[in-house]
């Protein structure tokens, strides 16, 4: 069965195609939470880490990120201290800072293959000062506490008509169809 | 009674603050936006809402030029018609 990958566009226009020659289908989509620092504050994007410029510092982009301040990472589960370098580019040998993501894949299958859209959505960064008490921290003090918060679903979502039905999967075992070999 | 909604996705060469300005005039509001990578891009995704109508837009963030936001609009003809009016008034160069 072929892969054929779309991008949003694409696959929205497919979907349409779809609907307008009455043909049957099915809309799949798996949402799978992952945090294996495939995004940090490094590779982010000026507009992006502009969220992130409370706590943390860079040159430019794909330079060293460093901690501006002391934060927790509350997510982690982590402290920074100041200045400590948190994200690189180039290979860090712990990625220390990285950004927890959501993979969306959207698929139909039709006639045989099978049309792809997939995207990352990223968790929303949320900076608050919060009293905290620790064996680092003393007792009560006010720190800085990085918080991810993830996206809704409403968002993550592909706007489709209400007739179109769409079913959550966890995952895709791609079988090999015997039945088609002549 | 609701209106059979239909689904329609563009690609156009406009801006975001003119296709916002667009959507507002005909009643949409802001529901949430969202960061998502996608073809090794960063893009901003933005949820508008009128009733049971939703309009999605994602734009490319970052000086990529020229941006070409992607509007997927699931809604009544009628305001399909009106959001693609609204962008070719805008600017003539649509691509459909």
């Amino acid at each position: 069965m072929p892969l054929y990958e779309c991008n949003e566009h694409q696959f929205v226009e497919n979907i349409r195609r779809l609907i307008e020659t009455s043909e049957k289908f099915l809309v799949n989509r798996r949402i799978i939470m992952y945090d294996d620092a495939k995004y940090g504050p490094s590779t982010l994007p000026e507009e992006e880490f502009r969220r992130y410029a409370t706590i943390c510092i860079r040159k430019s982009l794909k330079s060293t990120v460093f901690s501006k301040i002391p934060f927790i990472d509350e997510f982690h589960g982590r402290i920074y201290e100041k200045c400590e370098s948190l994200h690189g580019s180039s290979n860090l040998l712990f990625p220390r800072m990285s950004i927890p993501y959501y993979k969306v894949e959207y698929s139909i299958n039709v006639w045989g293959g099978t049309y792809f859209f997939t995207f990352d959505a990223l968790f929303e960064p949320e900076i608050v000062i919060e009293k905290r008490s620790g064996k680092r921290l003393g007792r009560g003090t006010l720190i800085h506490v990085l918080k991810y918060n993830p996206p809704e679903e409403r968002i993550l979502s592909i706007s489709l008509p209400t007739n179109v039905m769409v079913f959550d999967v966890k995952n895709m075992i791609r079988v090999i169809d015997y039945s088609l070999r002549f | 009674m609701q209106n059979k909604q239909e689904l329609k996705s563009i690609s156009v060469f406009v801006s975001l603050e003119k296709i916002e300005s667009n959507l507002s005039e005909i009643g949409f509001s802001i529901n949430g936006t969202t960061t998502i990578v996608a073809d090794g891009k960063f893009w901003k995704k933005m949820l508008y809402i009128r009733g049971n109508e939703r309009i999605s837009i994602s734009e490319e963030i970052g000086d990529a030029y020229p941006k070409d936001p992607i509007i997927t609009i699931c809604a009544s003809k009628n305001t399909i018609s009106k959001v693609i009016d609204g962008v070719k008034k805008t600017n003539a160069a649509l691509r459909m």
